[in-house]
């Protein structure tokens, strides 16, 4: 069965009580807006595959898919596309609630 | 470092409980992931468990080899070396405890590899809470290796799951605590047990321990044993720990 792209009130209340992930994922959502225009290739490494292991846990399934993809593409030895990037984003601004940046 | 999750949470039930539950219930987490290892000391604790975290490969191994989990969750991607490198370790090390693979490694084959490392079972990351639960009752519902085995030293025999020691074969009867500190002993045979290992085998966090505890209850297995012509020595290496082995043994070294 697919999960729901994004936790429910009852998921939260029970997966992240304190809302501590919640603040990790802004928290990520920051860095990788900033590691989206360096060469900081292990820092983004190291975020994305944080994200892999733990968003869809917390019941953020659609940012953790997207970070799965991402990980393996660079566990493999790929670099990311400027697009890569912008999907994970895009995923996190969605999760978090705010508003995609306009183009 | 192991972390404060090892802490006693609050109120605790009553004192035969504790006894009992935290020999069973301590669980080794090794996972470098903040939020992971939150939400798995959450819900191991919610299934009455106590909780060691270790974050490093490193710590992890020292720890296993500190205290006698009833079963270690495994993270593969640690920060400073690959997770199943440290089961392979663990397995090599003797350190029995039945073990969780936690990981985002997703092909079937690694999922192959981890079991044949000498994990138990394997999770999936991202993985749901329920099946958490699910498999972590389910491993420690197995007998494990050590604890399904008589052991036998010399002509004693210990056997934990009909709780009964024989000397030659005649029952040696002894109260539970000792019987727990016999039955640790006699599964590190040979090998020197830490005092903080036998205080975590038989105390509760809240109990109070003094410092002779271990002693006196050391010195009374110590003479039962010798009382029913048990062909083993109780060996007290002091600011080290204790070390059950065979008379013969002994001798030979």
């Amino acid at each position: 069965m697919k999960r729901p792209p994004y936790p429910s009130a009852a998921d939260l209340n029970l997966l992240d009580p304190d809302g501590r992930f919640r603040e990790r994922l802004e928290a990520d959502r920051q860095a990788l807006a900033q590691l989206s225009d360096s060469h900081d290739t292990a820092e983004l490494a190291r975020v994305v595959h944080g994200l892999a292991g733990a968003a869809g846990t917390f019941g953020y399934s659609a940012v953790g898919e997207i970070a799965i993809e991402l990980d393996d593409k660079l566990r493999s030895g790929h670099a990311l596309a400027a697009t890569d990037l912008a999907r994970l984003l895009a995923a996190l601004e969605q999760a978090l609630g705010k508003p995609e940046k306009s183009a | 470092m192991l972390d404060g999750a090892r802490s006693p949470s609050g109120a605790q039930a009553d004192a035969d409980t504790r006894v009992a539950a935290a020999p069973e219930g301590r669980i080794l987490v090794v996972e470098d992931d903040a939020d992971i290892c939150r939400l798995l000391t959450r819900e191991l604790r919610g299934l009455g468990h106590t909780v060691d975290i270790a974050q490093l490969a490193d710590e992890a191994l020292t720890a296993a080899r500190a205290s006698d989990y009833a079963l270690m969750i495994v993270d593969l991607g640690l920060p400073d070396g690959d997770g199943l490198d440290l089961v392979r370790e663990m397995r090599r090390r003797s350190i029995e405890a039945p073990i969780l693979v936690l990981t985002a490694r997703r092909r079937i084959e690694d999922r192959v590899i981890g079991l044949s490392s000498g994990a138990d079972d394997y999770l999936v990351k991202p993985f749901a809470v329920p099946e958490l639960r699910a498999r972590v009752t389910a491993l420690l519902r197995r007998p494990s290796r050590l604890r399904s085995r008589r052991i036998a030293v010399a002509n004693l025999v210990v056997d934990p799951e009909a709780l009964e020691a024989v000397v030659d074969g005649a029952p040696l009867v002894l109260p539970r605590k000792q019987f727990q500190l016999l039955e640790l002993l006699a599964r590190r045979r040979n090998h020197m047990t830490p005092k903080r290992m036998i205080e975590e085998a038989l105390y509760g966090y809240d109990d109070s321990v003094s410092a002779n505890s271990i002693e006196a209850q050391i010195s009374k297995l110590r003479r039962a044993l010798r009382g029913a012509g048990a062909g083993v020595a109780l060996e007290t290496r002091r600011g080290i720990g204790y070390r059950l082995a065979a008379l013969t043994d002994i001798a030979a070294h």
